[in-house]
This record gives C-alpha cells, structure tokens and sequence, in this order.
C-alpha cells in the first residue's frame, strides 16, 4: 500500500509538481514529429537538434550555462503545439524554442513576439521573413521567427529559374508549370509566391493539382498532371506522399521534370521512389561530404544517441545549423545583457555573413536583420537519380537569387 | 435518486418541485458553492499551467455536456461533434473580425450558428438512427472538415485564421488566469442549463425517445422535432466550447478539429458517464489529464531506472494508447461511467456500517 501511495504521489509530484529552474542553465522547448505527417523527415531532423543540444551541454553550454530542453512529439497537430507552448512558457521559463512545421510556427508568431521568445524553425515558409510588416502581402509581422536556409519560396523560385533555362536549353516554347501538394499549410506555403516568379520568367502557370500528405495510390492525379501537358512540376509534399506520387506516375508514364522542396529530397525518397533526374534544392553538404565543418558534425553524430545505423540524411546536418546558430546567438546575449529572448534576438543581428565557428562549409554563410529574416538566398539545386539501387545525388548548381523587396516575407 | 443524494432518513418530498430540484440536499448546495469558491480563488493557489488545465478541462467539459445531451439523454449517436466544436471556433473568429462585435458576444452567437448548422445535420437523425445515423454524423465530420481547409473567406483555408484576445470592459483576457474566469463562467453557466433541461418537460421528452421511441411517440411525443432539437442543443454547447477554445489559443486550425476529438468527446462521456452533467465534467477531467499524467509516469519510469530508458520514444504511443485502453476498460468494468461510481461510494458511505 505504501508503495502505491509514494508511486502516486511521484506522479502527482511530477505531473503538477512546480519545477524549479536553475540559475545556471536556461530552458529551451523542441516541437518534433516523430508520429505525424511529416515524421518521414522529423525522425531525422529531431536527432540532430538533440544530438548538437547535448554536445553544446557536454562541450561547456553557452558560456557556462546549461540548456535544459525538452522534446515534444506533438504529431503536427496545431492546438497540441499551442499548449506545450503555453506549458514550456509558464513553468518551464522558456527563452527559446527549435519548432518545427508550418502550421504552428506560423500560428505562434503571435505568441512569441508577445513573449519574446525567439523561435528557430524546421519550417523555411517565406511568411516568417518579414519581422516589421514591410511588404503589404504580410499578413502577421514575424519578428521572433528564424531559421536556417532559403525559404520554401526562394528554394522554389530558384528551380523555377533553373526550369526556365533548362527549358531555354530544350527549346520548349511557352513552358508549362504546375504546383503539386496537399491542402495543408505546409506545401502551401511557397504556392503563389512561385507561381507570380513563374510567370514573370514566362512560364504558364497551371491550375493546382491537390496530392494528399499521406502516401497512397495518385495515379488520378498523375494522369491530371499528364493531361495539363505541364513539362515542370513542383512537389510541395514530403517522404511518403512524394514516394507514391513519382511511383504513380512512372506507372501512368508522364514525361514531366520534378522539381521538388528541400524536405521531398533526400536518399532515403530518391531510393524508396526509384527516381530519376529529381531536383530538390539543399542548404547543407550530405553525409559523404569531405566539407571542412563536416568534422564537427561527425563528432555530435558519434558523441549523440541518434541510431548510428542509419546514415544521416542532410536534414539532420541543417538542424545542427539551426542549433549553433542559436547557441551563437545566446552566447553573445550572454555577454551582452544576459540570456533573455530579447536579447539573443539581438543576438541574432550582430554578425553579418556568418557561419557558426567549426561549421565552415557546412552552415551557408548568412545574415539577418531587424528588417529582414532571410538569412540566406542561396540555393543549391540537386540532381537525384536512382542507379544500380543507391541514390545518386550531384550537386548540380548554385542560384544566388536577389533580395528583392517585394519578395519579403512571401 | 435519493440514495446518492445522502439524504437524511425522514426527508420526504411531497411535490415534484422538491423532487426536482437542483440541488437535492443543503449540504450539496453548501458543498457546490465551496467548490465553486475554490476554483474562484485557485488562480491563488496553482500555476498557471495548472489554471492552463483547467481551462481545457472547462472548454472540453462543456462541448461534451451538449453531446451528452444528444447520446446520453437522448439516445443518439454523433461523431462528427469536434466538427461542430471547430464550426464553433471559427464561427467566432469570422464574426469578430468580419463585424467587429466584441468577442465576449460573438462566443455566445458562435453558439447560435453552431446550432444552425447542427440542426441541418440533424435532418438525418429524423429518419435513421443507429449505425446509419453514426455514418451520417461521420460524413457531417468529413464534410465539415473539407470546407474548414477549403472556404477561405470564413476560416483562412489551410493556413487558418486568428481568434482575436476576448476583451472585458477594456482588460484584455490574455492570460490563462484571465481567460480563466471567462471559462468558469460559461462552464457553470452550461451544467445549471443542461441541468435544468433534464428537469424540464423538453428535457423528459428527450430521455423518452431514448428510452422506447415507440412509446414516447405514443405518447404524443414528437419524434422529428425532439431528435433534431437534440442536435441543434448539442451543437450549441459544441459551437460555445469551440468558441472558446479558438480565442484561448488565439488562433484557429482546420487541423484541429479531426474525427479524433470526436472520439475523444465520445470517451468523455462513456467515461464521465451517459446522460450524467457531472459526469461529462468528470470525464473531461479524466480525458484532460490522462496523457499528463501518463507523460509524468513514463518520465518518473524512465529516470526511475536505465531499464525503462527505452519508453522515451514511446511516449508519444503510450499517451496515445492509454486513452484507448482507458475507453476499452471503462467499457467493461464501469460502463455507467465515473459519476455513477461516485454515486455508489456515496451510497456506501451513507450505509455504512449497515449495508445490506
């Protein structure tokens, strides 16, 4: 009897028990998905923002101070981000937060900029790149947002630029483009963005073609995509919608090229779809890169817990960007003021074209300002193929494109 | 009724009115009203994320008093309810920033078009009932769902839209604790209603069809209107608590509202109790704070000892299942839910020591 009553009141303690901060460390809140939509890539991205927390805390933390954290699976449901938000703000005293998708991300801008709470995310949505409400598109002003890489809608724009020379290079007149995607704020996110640089670059920009998130048979649409005689394809989706989506179509046989979002390309898709000539575009080397900063990732890989036999993918290599850009920025806020999230926003604005120190190669070099959250707007533009049964992937080109101001946070 | 109240020997009701009264004895009325008095004054004695719980518990509680209404008093089923919630949710949103009425008022009418839209659904219910009913509710889910991600002119489509922050008299409700009270409000508001309709000779024209249809429309009973009026009812409550809950997060998704929350509306119930107001305030307590506290367990397992390491990536199933095995078990071993179990430790308390 009295260890059923310790064992309740451990529970009791635990579920609604107050949690005592120490001085000497900060908390910082993770949002994964391991069981969602999107835990195709999540499982990948996860590990890499736990493995390089736990190399900063076993490497001093920032400056001494340790970061507590903690990882929620929330499965990409929207409300059950909200409350873990809520939940890590109020007793966990939370100063920053590594997010994830879309749909919540864009539905905490609110939240945060309340809270001043600085948030990196998993989600690359252009609608997060516009801190003041400069651009009149903007519907929220998000400036407690960042992340690492091009937007979905400059990775999207940049295959759109390399579809319009490619196509030059084919001598197709008149080329049609045609945006694939579920209904979802995810592939959403780049889709009239793209489509107006689209069409300035002279492409016929077709009517959407609605793929579900969740893998299943798209041959109706494939035979949708075949009959709009659309020669470039964006897929919005990611892991096994893409999958099922290019085996469709190789099944209804469409000569179309796809161009897909920087979470559709990886080995782990090329291989399971039996792709041929896929281009996605990418922010950071892949696994077998002999990049300089490569040695520091390899280090957090093989001091980390992420399953050591499965090859990372360059999903897990970005969410270390995206961590030591903020550990970068909280080191300097604590030198600067201390570790608020006002501060290691600032922090955030100190340095220009910048990697985070033993990430050379690796991270692209990037700058943010209070007026503007692009960090970067390079794109790297990948070729993926399936040969002999391993994914090939060839770097096939560079597009730096302009930071123009109609482009901001859209 | 009378041996779960703790009614003193000798204590007779000689007219229905006593019979019916809300409050059966005084001390259940002393102890209603402390308890109202402690959650009054809890903002003093919890966190925040403790106030957090309970304003879900709240909002929760009151969309399933109205499907309560339909299932437990009425004998209906429905599992399209988190639809009619997040109608009520996005219902709310629309008007405040489409008119501009204060968002205090557009939470009640948010309930009102609820109930428009859970009254057409309804239509079905006149002719069909049973598994085929169930299968109509469900398309109501499925089509609800569809016009959430696809009307973006009234929710903002995929990407949603924002519930602007409830004002009151120019403090703005944006804290849990503020927010709080507003919960409170319309929970207790919802339990004296749902309360009083079961008192009510609508309220015992609802329990009728559920019990015999037959001879309730014998009886002169109109089968058509109470069944649809059972839906427009539900909807209401569904419609008020999805209100609330859209201006609690401040922010209202299509994906919020899957046939999951369905579901769990429904555990809330069968949990709580069928046809029970405590009950359904019961079983969202339970439904609220069973992933808490099976994340607390799995956690205190896990540090307790490197054996139990490995639940750290099941924590998400084991939240998940532990609702399901919840449903499973209270099916079997308490099927009339958590308020009638209260009922029988009343009665034995009562008894005791003379129980026969």
């Amino acid at each position: 009897m009295k260890s059923i009553v310790k064992l309740a009141a451990g529970v009791a303690v635990a579920s609604l028990g107050v949690t005592t901060a120490k001085a000497d460390s900060i908390f910082v809140g993770n949002l994964v998905d391991y069981t969602g939509p999107t835990a195709f890539v999540g499982k990948h991205y996860g590990p890499g923002i736990k493995d390089a927390l736990d190399y900063i805390n076993a490497n001093g933390g920032i400056s001494g101070t340790k970061i507590e954290y903690e990882q929620v699976d929330y499965a990409y449901k929207v409300p059950a981000a909200i409350a873990t938000y809520k939940r890590w703000k109020s007793r966990k005293k939370m100063v920053a937060l590594q997010g994830w998708g879309t749909g919540d991300t864009e539905a905490l801008i609110t939240f945060v900029a309340k809270d001043k709470i600085p948030v990196w995310s998993a989600s690359y949505s252009g609608h997060l790149t516009d801190p003041t409400g400069k651009n009149p598109k903007t519907k929220k002003p998000a400036p407690y947002n960042f992340f690492y890489g091009p937007s979905y809608t400059d990775g999207c724009r940049a295959l759109v630029q390399w579809a319009a020379s490619d196509a030059k290079a084919k001598g197709i007149k008149d080329p049609k483009f045609v945006h694939t995607g579920d209904n979802h704020p995810y592939p959403n996110a780049p889709k009239e963005g793209c489509a107006l640089y689209a069409k300035e670059l002279g492409f016929k920009v077709l009517s959407p073609i609605v793929v579900p998130l969740k893998p299943g048979d798209f041959k109706a649409q494939c035979l949708t995509i075949k009959e709009s005689g659309a020669q470039y394809a964006w897929i919005g989706n990611l892991g096994g919608s893409v999958i099922s989506l290019l085996k469709s179509c190789n099944t209804v046989g469409t000569d179309v090229t796809y161009i897909a979002n920087v979470w559709a390309g990886d080995h782990l898709t090329i291989k399971a779809s039996g792709a041929k000539d896929f281009r996605f575009p990418s922010a950071s080397p892949f696994w077998d890169s002999k990049a300089k900063g490569m040695g520091l990732i390899r280090k957090i890989h093989a001091a980390g817990s992420y399953d050591k036999s499965i090859t990372p993918t360059h999903h897990y290599v970005r969410a270390i960007c995206s961590v030591y850009y903020m550990k970068e920025a909280m080191e300097w806020a604590k030198a600067n003021g201390g570790l608020t999230g006002e501060n290691i926003k600032k922090g955030m604005y100190v340095k220009k074209d910048w990697v985070p120190v033993g990430l050379e190669e690796v991270c692209l070099p990037s700058t943010w300002s209070a007026t503007d959250h692009r960090g970067t707007t390079v794109v790297s533009i990948n070729k993926g193929s399936l040969v002999d049964g391993k994914a090939k992937i060839e770097l096939e080109t560079n597009v730096t494109l302009p930071r123009r101001d109609d482009w901001i946070g859209f | 009724m009378s041996s779960t109240s703790l009614r003193p020997c000798g204590d007779f009701r000689t007219t229905y009115k006593a019979d019916q009264s809300l409050f059966p004895t005084k001390w259940i009325f002393r102890w209603s009203v402390i308890g109202l008095l402690v959650l009054l004054c809890s903002p003093l004695l919890v966190d925040e994320y403790i106030i957090s719980l309970f304003i879900l518990i709240g909002i929760y509680g009151i969309a399933a008093l109205g499907l309560n209404v339909l299932v437990g008093m009425t004998g209906q089923i429905s599992l399209g309810h988190s639809a009619f919630f997040g109608f009520g949710a996005f219902s709310s949103a629309w008007l405040n920033t489409t008119t501009e009425i204060p968002v205090l008022i557009t939470i009640p009418l948010a309930g009102l078009m609820t109930t428009a839209v859970g009254l057409i659904f309804g239509i079905p219910a006149a002719r069909i009932k049973g598994l085929y009913l169930a299968i109509a509710t469900l398309a109501s889910q499925f089509i609800l769902e569809d016009f959430f991600a696809r009307a973006n002119w009234f929710t903002g489509g995929s990407s949603g839209s924002v519930a602007e922050t409830a004002m009151f008299f120019g403090i703005p409700l944006d804290t849990d604790i503020r927010f709080f009270y507003l919960v409170l409000f319309w929970t207790v508001v919802s339990c004296i209603a749902v309360a009083n309709l079961k008192r009510s000779r609508d309220g015992r024209a609802l329990v009728a069809v559920r019990d015999h249809y037959l001879s309730a429309e014998i009886m002169g009973i109109n089968l058509t209107k109470y069944r649809i009026l059972a839906f427009g009812i539900s909807s209401f409550f569904a419609g008020l608590g999805g209100a609330l809950f859209g201006h609690y997060l401040g922010y209202v998704s299509a994906e919020g509202f899957t046939i999951i929350l369905s579901i769990q509306f429904l555990a809330m119930i069968i949990i709580g109790g069928l046809g029970s107001v405590p009950g359904a305030i019961m079983g969202a307590i339970f439904i609220v704070l069973l992933p808490e506290v099976m994340e607390a367990l799995v956690s205190l397992l896990i540090n307790s000892a490197p054996i139990f390491s490995g639940l750290e990536s099941g924590k998400a199933y084991i939240k998940e299942m532990s609702i399901g095995a919840a449903i499973i078990l209270f099916l079997i071993f308490e099927p009339d839910g958590l308020a009638h179990r209260c009922g029988q430790i009343r009665k034995s308390i009562k008894l005791y020591p003379f129980s026969y």
